[in-house]
Parts: C-alpha cells; structure tokens; sequence
C-alpha cells in the first residue's frame, strides 16, 4: 500500500511533470521532429499512468489533504488528493493522452507545431494542478494559469476568426477569474480559511455568503459555459484545431464542472444551499442553459459549432444534477462529466477526422461521408446516439440518473426538460448521421446497375493514429455503459455518497 | 426486488432458470452483425446465416413451450447497465415470441427471391435479422427497462429496413418513422422512470397500489410511447408511409409484426400493470380502471374507424394495407380497453385482442407478402395500372383472396375467431354496464368491418380483376420458396379458421387465467362456441352492410375522393406542432443567444465608451498641459528674447570696445607721429641753432664771456636733444623690425600656396599622359577592333542571298 508521502510525490510529479517537460518538449524539436511528438505523446502517457496509479489509494476511501506552505495564516498553497480529484484527473488525463496521439497525425500538416504540443502538454499540468489543488487560491491559480495558456490552442490557426474568438475567450476569462477572486476573498474574509476537506465553511445564511456564491457560480459557470456567460464557447472551440477542440469541450469545461462542485461540496454547506434555495438560482440557469444549448445547436450549420453548442447543453445537464443536490442527482451529474468527456471527445474527433480528409466543415456537405469513412463515422454515430441517451450507450445511464434524482427531489419537471433536450439532441445529430450512411456522397454516381451498388464507393479513411484515439473513446461510450463492472458509474455512486450521504 | 429474482433458482415454484432466453435474443443480434462485416460478392452466405439465425430463434422459442405451459422461464444479467437486465417468459409472452419467430422465418425466406432484384442486399439480412433479435427481447424481457432497451435498438434497426430504398420519399418517411419512434421513446422513458421512482421496480407486475402520484399520466405516457409503434390515432401518421416505401418483406414484418410490440406494451400496461390490487382495495379503483379502460376503447374505436376509412380511399396496394393495419391495431386497441375497463371480468376482450395479434400478424403478414409477390414482378403497386392478376399468378390470387376473407372476418377464416370474441366482449360490456357509448362503439364496429370488406373489395378488383395492362401481360414463374411462403399462410389461416377452439382453448385461456381472470366470464370462454348462430348472425349483418355501401359507393365513386392536406392528421396537429417546435425551440434560441451575445457586445460599446470619455479627460489635461506649455514657451522665447538682446548689447558694446580701443591705436599713432613730427622740427630747429650757435659764437667772439655762458646752455640743451634723438631713433628702428617680419611671414605663405598649384599641376600632367596613353590604347584597341570586324562584316550572308531562298 502506497503511504500518504508516497501519493503526494506522485501527485507533485503529475502536475509538475508535463509543466517542467515543457522546456524540452521545445527544445526537443531542435533534434527532431518525432523526438519532439515523441515526448509529447510520452509525457502524457507518463503523466496517464501516475494518475491511475493513484487509483489504490482512494479505492479505499483515503483522502489526502497536505499543506505545503502558508502565504498568510490560514492560507496556504496546499495539495488534496481524494475520490473527485482522482475522477476528474483521471479522465482528464485519458483523454489527453488519446488527443496527443491524434495531434501526430492531425498536426503534421499545420503551421506553428512547435507552439501547439508545448503549450498542449503544460495545459495538461495545469489541468492535473486544478484538480489536486487542496484550497480555494491554489485551485484558483490553477485554474487562471490552465485558462490563459489555453489562449494559445484556441487561436492556433490564427485566422481573423480565431483571434477575435480567442479574445472573447480570453476576455471572458479574465472576467471569470476576478469574480472567482473576490469570491474567494469574500470567503477567507468569513471563514478565516479556503481550504477544502473541511467539511463547510460557510454554514449561515449572509448577503456575502450569496454574494460570493454568485461570484462563483459566475468564475466556474463562465468555464462551463454556463448561461448566460457561454458566449465565447461556440467561438472559441470550433476555431481551435480538432484534438485541442475535443480537449476544451471534453476536460476543461469539466474543470468549471469540478469547481462548482468544490465549492457546492466543500465550502457551503448542502443544508444551508437546500434551506435558502441558492441552489436555485443554479437549477434555473442550468434549465436555461440546457434547453438554449440544443434549441441552437439546431440552427448551426457548422458542424463544429455544432457540438459546440451541444456541449453547452450537455454540461447544462450536469450543473442541474448538481443543482438538486441529492445522491442520485450527483451521482447522475459525476458520471454525466465522464461520460460527456468520452462522448464529445470522440465527436470533435471524428469530426476533426472529417474535415481533416475532406475539409467539409458543413453539415449539408456531409451526405454520404459514412460510406467514405465507415469507421470514422461509425464512431461518431455511436457517440451522437449515447448524447441523445440510446441504452445501452453511457449517455443513457447518466440521464436515467439524473431523472432519478429529479424525482427523488419531487420535480418532475426536471425530468421533462431532460427528456426534450434529449428529442432536441436526436433533431441535431441524427440529420447528421443519416445523410452520412444512407444518402451517396456528391460526385458519387450510382451506377445503373443496383445490385452493385454495395461495392462501387471506395473508402477513404483517416490514418491508423487517429482511429485509434477516435474508437477508444467511442467504445468507451459504449463500454462505461454496458459492462456491469462500471468503474466510473462506481466512482460517480462513492463520490455522490462522499458528499451528500446516501439520503435522498 | 432484482436480487430476489436473481436468487430464486431453476424449478422453484414453476419458474425455470434458463440462459435459454439470452440466446434467442442474442443469436439473432450477432449474426446480424456478423452479416454485415461479411463482406462476399454472393450473396447466398447472407442467406445461409440469416436463415440459419430466424430458424435458431424459431427453435429456441419452439423449446420453450413446455416450460411456460408448466410455468414460466427467466433469466438475469445482473448489474448490466447497472440496473440488470430481466428476461421473463409466460404464455401471453411466447404466443407474440412465436408469432415474430415464425413470420420472421417465413418473410426471410421469402426475401431470398424478393431482394434478388434489390440493391443492398448485405445491408438488409444483417439488418433484418438484427431487428429479429432485438424484436424477440422486447417480448422476452420482464421488466420495462430491458423492454424499453430492446425497444429503442428495434426503432432504429427497423428505421434501416424502412429506407432501404433511399430514395427521397423513403428518407422523408423514415425520418418521420425515426423523430416518432425516439420521440415515442422518450414517452416511455418518462413513465418508466415516474414509475421506477415510485415502486422502486420497473416490473411488468400489477403496482397500481403503489403509483400514488401521476398514474394517468403515467398510463398516458405508456399508451403514447407503445401507441406511435402501434400505430393508434393520431399518432399513426408515420405508418402509412413508412410501410410502404420498405421492401415488401421488411413491410409484411413491420406491418404484421412490430407494430405488435405496441400492442405487447399496452397489453402489459392496461391489463398487468395496471391490473386492479386483489381483495378489498380493487373498489377503490373501479371506476377510475372504467375510465381508463373506456378511454384506451374510445382510442381503438376511433383509430378502427378512421383506418378503414383511409384505406378505402387510397389508390396504392401497399397504402391500402397499411391503412389496413392501423384499423386493424384498432381491434385491438378496442379489445384491451373493454378487457380493462371490465377488471376482472375481462377475460373476453383480452382473449379477443390477443387472437386478433395472431390473426393479424399472419392475414396481414401474407398481404404484404402478396403486395410483394405482385411488385416483385410488375414493380407496381397502383390499383390503376394493375389488373387481372388472378389469371397470371392464380395462387398468388387465392392467398389473397383467402387473407382477405380471413382479415374481413369471414366465418372459416381465422379474422372470424377474434372479431367475434372482441365483438362479444363489446357486448359482455354493454349488458355489464348499459351505458349508450359502449353501444355506439358497438355499432361503429360493425361498420368498421363492413368498411374492411370494401376495401378488400376495391383492392382485389383492382389488383385481380379486369383486364390485363398490356406493358404486365407477359407469363410468370413463381419461384418455389415464394409459392411455399405464400402457402404456409394461407393454409394457416385456413386451419385457424376451420379450429379457432384450438388455440383459444390451449393458449388463450391459459394466458387469460395468468392475467388472474377469474369468474363467469371464463366458463363463458370454456364453453365457447363460435359457430352457434348468435356468434354468425353479425357477420352476416356485416358482410349485408360492406355489399351495399360498396355498390353504392362504387357507383358514386365515394372511394376516388382525396382528403384535403388541412383535413389530414398531418395537417392538423403534426404539421403545426413542428412549426410551432421548431420556431419556439430553435428559432427563439437561437434569438436568445445572439441577443444574449449582443448584449455583451453592447456593454462592451458602453466600456468603449466609458474609455472614450476617459480619453477626452485626459485629451483636456492634455489640453491644459499644452496651454501651459505655450504660456512656459512663451517665457522661454520672451527670455531667448532678453538673452538675444543682452548678446546684441554685448556685441554692440563690445564693437564699441573696439572702436575706442581702435581710437586709442589711433591716436597712439597720431602721437607717434607726432612725435615724429617734433622730432623733424626738433633737428631743424638744431640746425637753426647751430647756425645760430656759428653767427653766435661769431658773436661771442665778438662779445665775450657772455657769449661763453650762452655757451654753456646750449651745450646742456644739445645734450636733451641727444637724447631725444636717440629714443625716437629706437622707435623707428622697432617700427622696420616688425614690417621686415611681416613680409618674412608673407614670403613663406607665397611659398607654401605655390606647392599646391605645382602638385596640382604635376597630377595634371600625369593624368594628361595616362589619358594619353588611355587614348593611344584605346586608339589601337578599335583599330584592332575594326580592323577584325571587318572581315566578320563579310561573312554576314548578303541580301542578295536571301532573295535566293
């Protein structure tokens, strides 16, 4: 059994790993190109199997919570290790690992390669950074240092479009940061403390306790592209190259997700949140944000604007588990962050795949692409029928347990909202999806003779490397909702149980 | 609840544990995947695999029939998406197991000819035989949640066979199949979910006792979910389009078989899970079950209707038998409700309602089958560019005919048997209650009928009768498999009909008594017999009234009008509430978030502004600095001024300076010469005096010692002027000093400007000799030069030679 100094090496490694292999990653590219890719897709790899290997640890239910230095009495930097943290990083890492192997092959034919994999691995430190911060500030610097390096990824292509939707991020983010600030102020100022594992801080109703609550759900619900604060999402992430896209809708929104989680968890307490209907407030912002989501995702053309919006609507879905409060509310809300992660990276990665073979971007351009690339869009049919909620897809078991949590908390209404974000869901993928299999491609002519008709169409697929990532993550959305043997449903259930006891 | 059944082991309490149930599913669905990534030119592997999966589950659900007429048989997967999945099979189960295996088997069989003139062959068995499986589970399961699973993969497996043709009619059919069939899901989803939350199982057991909250809507909810894949109106209108446009196997499946999962799922809601609580409680939900029950009869009624209707006035075979299908499905909509709003009396109508599944799924079956036969040959499909068929393809004829009679409930013929004892439980319910609405449905039925054998009628003349189009008159050979196909189901339906008892008395009263149907109304279904007058006099009233309105009909020509667009379902509510879904949703989303965006937009204009404002502030301090400045510059130039003016001043005195210093040279000079002047005078005036001094001393002489004194002065005076002489002599000699040096300067100056003109003059001349020697050079170079152009010049070929050529 691995001991407490032990887990908090590892996690020192995890986050300062890719941070510190960033310099060499840079220079790498002096010796060779793949020496450089190589040391990318190593450090991610690295970084992927230290994060599991914490997996023992919280297995058992230990939580580590370890200061490393006071900045003021009260607070200080500190490191925090338990079964949320090790969820999020995990997935975090997973998909980071696959989008660095698709990045081999996506990016070989992009400009500036030697800014995107530095700054590609240092955001994945970051990441980890955010996820084992032990406090408040820590997770705070975490957060700003992940969001601003993010920056660069989203104006990658650096076309007059991505820059202005780079600096609506970036501007949006600065906002977020300073209200997550001065929230964090507000609460060290009334609890003399931000640390997390302390149970509550805030534990009465005050005007600054709402107020640095909203000044939180604003920081956080900025990241998770909350409304109405997402307006720089459908920018920001169809511009950024595909993998880099796959990572800011798949892990880093989840990072708005995780704080809003820590902050619902660990600095207010559930009581005082159920008593005085703060959570409310979250609820009707994450009905709003759901409904707005998909309605609009029907109206974009792009087809990564697309998903861009859907993911909106889909993290609406998590802030809503989380606004109920209740055990199968979060467990619904947990497991709809891994399964979303798996689902939306798999889409912006087959849709990467796409638009990387045959530069068609727009939705109506996409008849016929399933026959081009059967196993390209075999994968995102999978992905697009677990987001509308097709048993046995993993998308399926997180909405089932969230409408139980609905219920459970006596709001039927709940339930109908999730169930028409879910007929919205079918009305924006499915046209993709049909026309992809079932119409001939342009240019394709059919031949007079049907019977042949199977074989005429060759089939042009993406390369090996970005199959890999695409079916891995497909599978999963598959796998994490089948097999009875759910790591992650099993992780969702603990958490939820963690933190809001088994009640209802 | 789960973990019990999990835990009770084969053969307790005549409940069989068998994995039995997992692979009649599971077979099905992999070697319809399988199919599809066996990829062969020859289609005949396809063929082998797909009959091989439809006779593996034909068998597996053969062998299940000893144990669910003991009992019944389960299985579990536990933990299976985390809920488990729940297999259950009993004989109201294994009748609709039965009745897919072995239509299945028959339609697949039939495909192998019929799909030899299709495209896309490996796509439609590996569909086809997936679609069986997932069929197969939803029947097999025990529970809602495995239902509704197996449900949502037969949905869009199914939407495949749908628009197997591709082309833009069967896309548009299919999406509308598909948005219903999801939305239709999702229905079911919501109820399943009131449901789980309240019982805490999603069982199909009866639970009426323990949904306290929502149970109409929960029933609502189940009615639409199972209703659009039934087909009942108004939520049929996916029906009718979708049916036709799939290949003719594919449609006699979907029309005679998965339309029946529907109505598996409202036969399990109405009758089992909202089955009235034993004992004493059941009073409390009698009249509330009544309601229920003559509501879900009211929707079988009005969909009976409007079906046969419909069907009467379209001009398409396939359209026609569609239609045909959604009255049908009204039978037994119609069938249920009596059973449900009789309670436990209602043995009858569930009885009815469960034969009508069997006899529909063949007579129907059988018909797209024959629709197929005749397409498959003529690829028509239109009443008015068909005829006389009976002649070209005669047992393609008798089948027809023979389902015909037996949908038209002709006494021999199986329809008969379920008409009959759905028109017996109307009236069981009638006497029951005496309510005048039960009546109306009663007579609406009758009608309803009459309507079916008049659209039989137009379809069989239409398709059989008259002449021969000439483009059709050709011979034609019915492959064996077709003609085999074709048989089975006529003689099927001949059998059931010669002995509807058999499977009344062998499965249908068992299936009625495991619903707990107890009293009269079963030594009623014991002791029934169909072919005692009072059972035959309605159909001999119906078929009375189908010959009248059809001649009448026929002679005003009634069945050629076309409904106008607004009058449809379509137009009244679908098309509307998609305007309205997609204006509400999409439309006023988008708007909100471009609004929203605008918004941040405009306060970014304010901030823009709010800056602007800072900007002019800070252009007015710098207004001001500038103001200051120019009052500082002022200062500075005026002070520039002031210096300027001191420095004037000091050159002016300082010219002055020299001016009186240059005086004072000049009146130095004057005094020099001045003195220059005494000097002059001076010696003149010595000479004066020496001559003075000569006549004087003359005088002395003359005069003596005052002589000598006079003498003496002037020799003193003499000495002075010595001296004076010697100092103005010392100036002069100063004076020719400095002139002797100046011209001495003045002479190495001359020297040193005439080195410059001689260098220059000796570079002159050197560059005068290169230029010389340039020109002597260049001089003998062009000499040269012209000297070798010239003999060049008299190779140039001459234009006397080019006028040659």
């Amino acid at each position: 059994m691995l001991s407490q100094t032990t887990i908090f090496t590892l996690q020192m490694i995890i986050v300062g790993f890719p941070v510190l292999m960033t310099p060499v990653i840079v220079f790498g590219n002096r010796v060779s190109e793949k020496f450089r890719n190589a040391l990318a897709v190593m450090t991610a790899f690295v970084t992927l199997v230290l994060t599991l290997s914490l997996y023992p640890f919280v297995r058992d239910g230990k939580i580590l919570q370890k200061s490393l230095f006071e900045i003021l009495p009260g607070l200080s930097i500190s490191v925090r290790l338990d079964l949320l943290s090790f969820s999020l990083a995990a997935i975090a890492a997973f998909v980071w690992f696959l989008c660095t192997i698709y990045s081999l092959d996506y990016m070989a034919h992009e400009h500036a390669r030697n800014r995107y994999y530095p700054v590609l691995i240092f955001t994945l430190g970051a990441c980890q950074g955010i996820f084992f911060a032990g406090d408040l500030f820590s997770l705070f610097v975490f957060f700003e240092l992940m969001s601003v390096v993010a920056y660069v990824l989203v104006i990658h292509e650096q076309t007059e479009e991505a820059l202005k939707a780079g600096y609506k991020y970036l501007v949006m983010t600065i906002i977020g940061g300073l209200f997550l600030f001065f929230g964090i102020i507000i609460i060290f100022e009334l609890g003399g403390t931000v640390s997390l594992g302390t149970g509550a801080i805030i534990t009465e109703k005050s005007l600054l306790g709402l107020l640095a609550f909203l000044c939180f759900l604003s920081g956080f619900g900025m990241k998770a592209g909350m409304f109405p604060l997402h307006v720089w999402l459908p920018d920001a992430h169809p511009v950024a190259p595909s993998p880099a896209s796959a990572l800011l809708s798949g892990v880093m929104l989840k990072t708005g997700a995780y704080g809003l989680m820590r902050v619902l968890f660990d600095v207010y307490a559930i009581d005082l949140l159920l008593e005085s209907g703060w959570n409310i407030i979250l609820a009707v912002l994450a009905i709003i944000t759901i409904l707005l989501g998909s309605a609009v995702a029907l109206t974009q053309t792009d087809i990564k604007r697309r998903l861009a919006y859907s993911s909106i609507g889909q993290l609406g879905y998590v802030m809503l588990g989380l606004s109920i409060l209740n055990n199968n509310a979060i467990t619904g809300a947990t497991f709809h962050i891994f399964s979303h992660a798996f689902m939306k990276s798999a889409l912006f990665l087959a849709a990467g795949a796409v638009i990387w073979k045959t530069g068609k971007r727009n939705v109506a351009d996409l008849k016929g692409i399933g026959r081009l690339m059967p196993v390209t869009m075999g994968s995102f049919s999978l992905a697009a029928l677990a987001m509308i909620g097709i048993p046995p897809l993993n998308g399926f078991l997180s909405k089932w347990t969230l409408a139980l949590g609905a219920l459970d908390a006596h709001i039927p209404g709940y339930v109908v909202v999730l169930l028409v974000s879910s007929l919205l869901n079918a009305l924006y993928y499915l046209p993709i999806i049909i026309p992809a299999f079932f119409e001939n491609p342009p240019g394709e002519k059919e031949d007079g003779t049907s019977a042949s008709r199977d074989l005429v169409i060759k089939i042009k697929e993406a390369t090996p490397v970005m199959l890999v990532a695409i079916v891995m993550l497909a599978l999963c959305t598959l796998f994490f909702g089948l097999t009875p043997r759910n790591l992650a449903f099993a992780l969702s259930r603990a958490i939820a149980l963690f933190f809001v006891g088994g009640g209802a | 609840m789960f973990a019990q059944t999990a835990g009770q082991l084969p053969e307790a309490g005549g409940i069989y544990y068998t994995s039995l149930l997992m692979w009649i599913i599971l077979v099905p669905l992999l070697v319809g995947v399988g199919i599809y990534f066996l990829k062969s030119r020859d289609s005949s592997l396809h063929k082998a695999l797909s009959l091989f999966a439809a006779l593996a589950a034909f068998a597996g659900v053969l062998a299940l029939l000893p144990l669910v007429l003991k009992g019944s048989a389960e299985f579990c997967l536990l933990d299976f998406m985390q809920l488990g999945l729940f297999f259950k099979v009993d004989l109201v189960d294994w009748v609709f197991a039965f009745l897919i295996s072995f239509v299945w088997l028959l339609a697949t069989l039939f495909s192998f000819v019929y799909m030899d003139f299709e495209h896309h062959r490996r796509r439609f068995y590996s569909v086809l035989i997936f679609t069986l499986g997932a069929t197969l589970g939803v029947v097999l399961s025990a529970d809602y949640f495995t239902l509704f699973l197996f449900f949502e993969m037969m949905t869009l497996s199914s939407f495949i066979l749908v628009i197997h043709e591709q082309d833009q009619g069967a896309m548009k059919a299919g999406l509308l199949y598909i948005y219903l069939g999801l939305a239709g899901g999702l229905a079911l989803l919501f109820a399943i979910m009131l449901l789980y939350w309240q019982a805490g199982t999603v069982e199909m057991m009866p639970l009426l006792d323990q949904v306290k909250e929502y149970p109409t809507l929960i029933f609502v909810l189940f009615l639409t979910g199972f209703g659009i894949k039934a087909g009942l109106v108004p939520l049929h209108i996916w029906l009718p389009k979708a049916h036709p446009v799939a290949p003719s196997p594919a449609s006699a499946l979907l029309s005679g078989i998965m339309i029946k999962t529907g109505a598996y799922g409202i036969l399990k809601t109405a009758l089992v899970l909202y089955q009235a609580p034993p004992g004493q409680e059941a009073a409390g939900y009698s009249s509330y079950l009544f309601n229920l029950g003559s509501g879900l009869m009211w929707v079988g009624i009005i969909t009976m209707f409007s079906g046969a209707v419909m069907a009467l006035l379209q001009d398409n075979m396939k359209r026609i038998l569609a239609y045909s299908s959604v009255s049908q499905i009204g039978y037994i909509a119609t069938g249920l409700g009596t059973a449900l709003l009789m309670q436990a009396d209602g043995a009858m109508g569930f009885t009815g309602a469960l034969y009508h599944v069997i006899n529909h799924a063949f007579f129907k079956a059988g018909l797209f089958l024959v629709a197929g036969t005749i397409y498959m040959y003529t690829r028509e499909l239109e009443l008015k560019r068909l005829g006389g068929m009976f002649k070209k393809m005669p047992l393609t004829g008798v089948v027809f005919l023979v389902c015909a009679f037996g949908i038209a409930g002709i006494p021999g013929f199986n329809g008969y048997a379920s008409k009959t004892l759905i028109h017996d439980a109307m009236l069981l319910a009638l006497e029951a209650t005496g309510f005048y609405s039960i009546k109306a449905a009663e007579m609406i039925f009758t009608l309803t009928s009459a309507l079916t054998i008049c659209y039989f009628i137009k379809l069989f003349r239409g398709v059989f009768l008259g002449p021969v189009p000439k483009n059709l008159d050709r011979q034609y050979t019915l492959a064996l498999s077709t003609k085999v196909v074709l048989g089975t189901f006529g003689a099927v339906i001949i059998l059931i009909g010669l002995f509807p008892d058999f499977i009344l008395q062998n499965f249908l009263t068992g299936s009625a008594l495991l619903l707990s149907y107890t009293g009269p109304v079963m030594d009623h279904l014991y002791h029934f017999h169909f072919f005692a007058w009072p059972m035959l006099k309605p159909m001999v009233v119906i078929v009375a009234l189908a010959l009248a309105i059809y001649f009448t009909g026929d002679r005003y020509r009634w069945f050629n009008w076309q409904p106008p667009f607004w009058l449809s379902i379509e137009g009244l509510i679908y098309q509307p509430a998609t305007i309205f879904l997609y204006n509400f949703t999409g439309r006023a989303g988008f708007a909100l978030d471009r609004r929203v965006d605008q918004s941040y937009l405009g306060l970014g204009k304010v901030t823009g502004r709010l800056v602007a404002r800072v900007v002019d502030f800070e252009g007015l301090i710098d207004k001001l600095y500038q103001r200051w400045g120019l009052v500082g510059r002022q200062v500075i130039q005026k002070t520039a001024q002031m210096d300027e003016g001191l420095d004037r001043f000091y050159q002016k005195s300082g010219r002055a300076a020299k001016k009186l210093a240059e005086g004072t040279e000049a009146m130095d000079s004057s005094l020099d010469k001045f003195y220059l002047k005494t000097g002059g005078a001076a010696k003149k005036l010595a000479a004066k005096t020496a001559q003075m001094d000569e006549s004087l001393d003359k005088f002395y002489q003359k005069t003596g010692r005052g002589a000598k004194k006079l003498a003496d002065q002037s020799a003193r005076m003499d000495e002075g002027l010595d001296e004076l002489y010697q100092k103005t002599g010392r100036a002069a000699k100063k004076l020719t000093d400095q002139a002797a040096r100046a011209d001495a300067s003045l002479d190495r100056a001359y020297k040193k400007t005439s080195k410059g003109p001689r260098l220059l003059s000796e570079y002159v001349t050197g560059l005068e000799g290169l230029l010389h020697a340039f020109f002597d050079a260049a001089g003998k170079a062009a000499r040269k030069i012209f000297g070798q152009r010239r003999p060049g010049g008299k190779d140039e070929p001459g234009p006397g030679e080019g006028e040659e050529r």
